[in-house]
């Protein structure tokens, strides 16, 4: 029961990581490789802004979204935005090449060490019917929820959400009609940028930080995204949950060591038999 | 033209068979040593990725399984690499046809995840099955055994000179299987799928046997350069050669280099390695700080000297994104281009 509900909490913040990636891949069809590393910049500007100007972690994410949200854009324009027409294959080099620039750049200016930021909560939990859960994943869990209640708020209600839905619909359709397709693709790789920073602020008071944290979180992305069907925000949002449940449960029966290979399967699993994933329309 | 070709690879070949008799120094026969194994792994990632267009990011996992099946059987069952490596090879075979069975039913970026997938599998399963590969301590093997041919020791494997020709009748081999794929039948079935998977199983080609035969000849030949790399090294551990990053390399040797070509995957390795290796040594650095450009006292200078030497993975980033941007049939595709654009003038 203790690992459902901590899986569930992780899942909250999985969920923020798969939304960012879906969000990309349905507006641009690109596979963006450096989705972790973009998580990974998150937790280094998080734990810049605590150790130098004190910022809290959970408030942080105000910076951090809108400067997340600006150098994806960047990258965007100045880079993906040219192999848009490119075989998908070139795209994925390019998105890993940018990730490994992202990565490396890190180390060099920060070193590899792996650093860790303690704030005065890190280690204390909540007891709550029996089940003790670390606080910090409570409060990440709620902002989360807050954050996706939002994004769906703006897909689904604002005009320019619509015009975000609209491009990763028919890209060609949206044009005619009217939509700068261009911005919306700007916008929409910011925005899932500006999540992956976000989920790195909310996951940094508990894990190691480090310039190659960002593989790891990439390959989870993927598997949140391909769970729940690529495109699919509801689904990157389940899809992000399940993984939490799927590590947090799969590490108490297989021991911690072989989670990773638990959700590895899964994810084979899910790619063999319903590759549109589990809310994916499926491809005629 | 193709005179000059045949030329310039005969020379080419000849001067590589006699550079151990002419160069002494251990660091250029180590970096050709380095460049051989990155030839080999990326030519056969080439078969599988370039001439099929199946683009497995994943390809650590045969260079992997080669390396720890060679020292496994090597450091705990006393058999000698020699024969270790087909033991290795085979182990890469059976694996190869179980994943390809598996993946292959994906198509495209599908694909590529799935293989991902798979080589984290094996990845995070090394690091686990301790009592097989020592989990994350790696194993590290002491000594090589003499190679013996009836009663003669050949080499004691002490100098780098038997690696050396090792690693180049390696080469020597996967480059002429390159030919042969390239021109047979098998070939043009290959690139018919890279071309359009659906038009060739329409002209009768059967898609998922020649995707698994280019998985096959690709997984064996990679495994051969992960055996080839754990004796040379004498140690290997999860994280060098079962990493997505080492995928990614390999990848990356034939993007740059020109995918799809025979010759692609030798001046990428050529072009990477060298680089890599220079920065990873501090060479770059210590010329820059010679020819007076920094100041080794300086502030600048310490923190070049400190850091460049971490980041030799930054080249390759900076080095793919270029290509893809503005080369996108790799260095040899963008000189034969220029070539060929010169000659139209004239």
């Amino acid at each position: 029961m203790q690992s459902l509900i901590s899986g569930i909490l992780i899942g909250g913040v999985y969920a923020l990581i798969g939304i960012g990636l879906t969000m990309i891949f349905g507006v641009m069809r690109v596979i963006n490789f450096a989705h972790g590393e973009l998580l990974m910049v998150g937790m280094y500007v998080t734990y810049y802004l605590f150790t130098l100007a004190h910022v809290d972690p959970f408030l942080s994410i105000f910076v951090v979204g809108p400067v997340l949200f600006l150098f994806g854009a960047l990258l965007q324009k100045v880079f993906i935005n040219r192999v848009l027409n490119a075989l998908p294959q070139n795209q994925i080099l390019l998105t890993i090449g940018l990730g490994l620039i992202m990565s490396n750049s890190i180390m060099l200016a920060f070193t590899s060490d792996y650093k860790i930021l303690t704030t005065k909560y890190s280690s204390s939990s909540v007891t709550w019917g029996g089940i003790s859960i670390s606080s910090p994943l409570v409060i990440s869990f709620a902002i989360t929820c807050a954050i996706t209640a939002a994004l769906y708020w703006f897909l689904l209600k604002t005009d320019t959400g619509q015009a975000i839905r609209a491009t990763a619909q028919d890209r060609e359709a949206a044009r005619l009609m009217g939509i700068n397709v261009r911005w919306m693709s700007i916008l929409a790789f910011g925005l899932g940028s500006a999540l992956a920073g976000t989920a790195g602020a909310l996951i940094s008071p508990t894990y190691y930080i480090f310039p190659q944290v960002g593989s790891v979180f990439t390959l989870k992305a993927f598997v949140i995204t391909v769970l729940g069907g690529m495109g699919s925000v509801i689904g990157a949002t389940l899809g992000g949950v399940l993984i939490g449940i799927a590590e947090s449960v799969g590490g108490v029966y297989f021991g911690s060591g072989w989670k990773e290979v638990v959700v590895f399967v899964l994810f084979l699993l899910v790619l063999l038999f319903k590759p549109s994933g589990l809310l994916g329309k499926s491809r005629t | 033209m193709k005179y000059v070709r045949v030329a310039f690879i005969t020379l080419l070949a000849g001067v590589l068979v006699v550079l151990p008799l002419y160069v002494e120094s251990t660091y250029a026969l180590h970096m050709m040593i380095l460049i051989f194994i990155n030839v080999l792994v990326g030519s056969s990632w080439n078969i599988l990725g370039g001439y099929t267009g199946q683009y497995s990011v994943g390809h650590a996992a045969y260079f992997g399984i080669g390396a720890y099946t060679t020292m496994i059987l090597m450091q705990f069952k006393q058999v000698a690499p020699w024969w270790g490596v087909w033991a290795g090879c085979g182990m890469a075979l059976a694996i190869a046809i179980v994943i390809g069975w598996i993946c292959f039913r994906l198509r495209g970026p599908y694909f590529v995840l799935a293989s991902i997938a798979v080589a984290e599998i094996f990845r995070v399963s090394a690091l686990n099955v301790k009592n097989l590969t020592n989990g994350a301590e790696g194993i590290l093997v002491t000594e090589v055994p003499p190679l013996k041919f009836g009663g003669t020791v050949i080499t004691d494997w002490s100098t780098k000179v038997p690696f050396y020709y090792t690693g180049l009748a390696f080469v020597f081999v996967i480059i002429v299987v390159s030919a042969l794929v390239y021109r047979s039948k098998l070939g043009y079935y290959f690139q018919a799928i890279r071309e359009d998977q659906d038009a060739a199983h329409s002209l009768g080609i059967n898609p998922t046997l020649y995707k698994n035969t280019a998985l096959a000849i690709s997984a064996v030949f990679t495994s051969l350069a992960g055996s080839l790399y754990g004796v040379y090294v004498g140690f290997i551990d999860p994280s060098t050669v079962l990493q997505l990053d080492l995928s990614v390399q390999i990848v990356m040797i034939c993007i740059i280099g020109g995918i799809g070509t025979i010759a692609g995957p030798v001046v990428g390795a050529a072009l990477l390695v060298p680089l890599s290796e220079a920065l990873r040594s501090n060479a770059i650095t210590d010329a820059l700080i010679k020819a007076g450009v920094v100041n080794a006292e300086s502030k600048v200078g310490a923190f070049l000297k400190e850091n460049l030497a971490h980041a030799h993975v930054l080249i390759y980033g900076i080095l793919v994104v270029i290509v893809i941007l503005f080369m996108p049939e790799g260095v040899i595709g963008f000189f034969r281009k220029g070539i060929g654009r010169r000659w139209q003038r004239s």
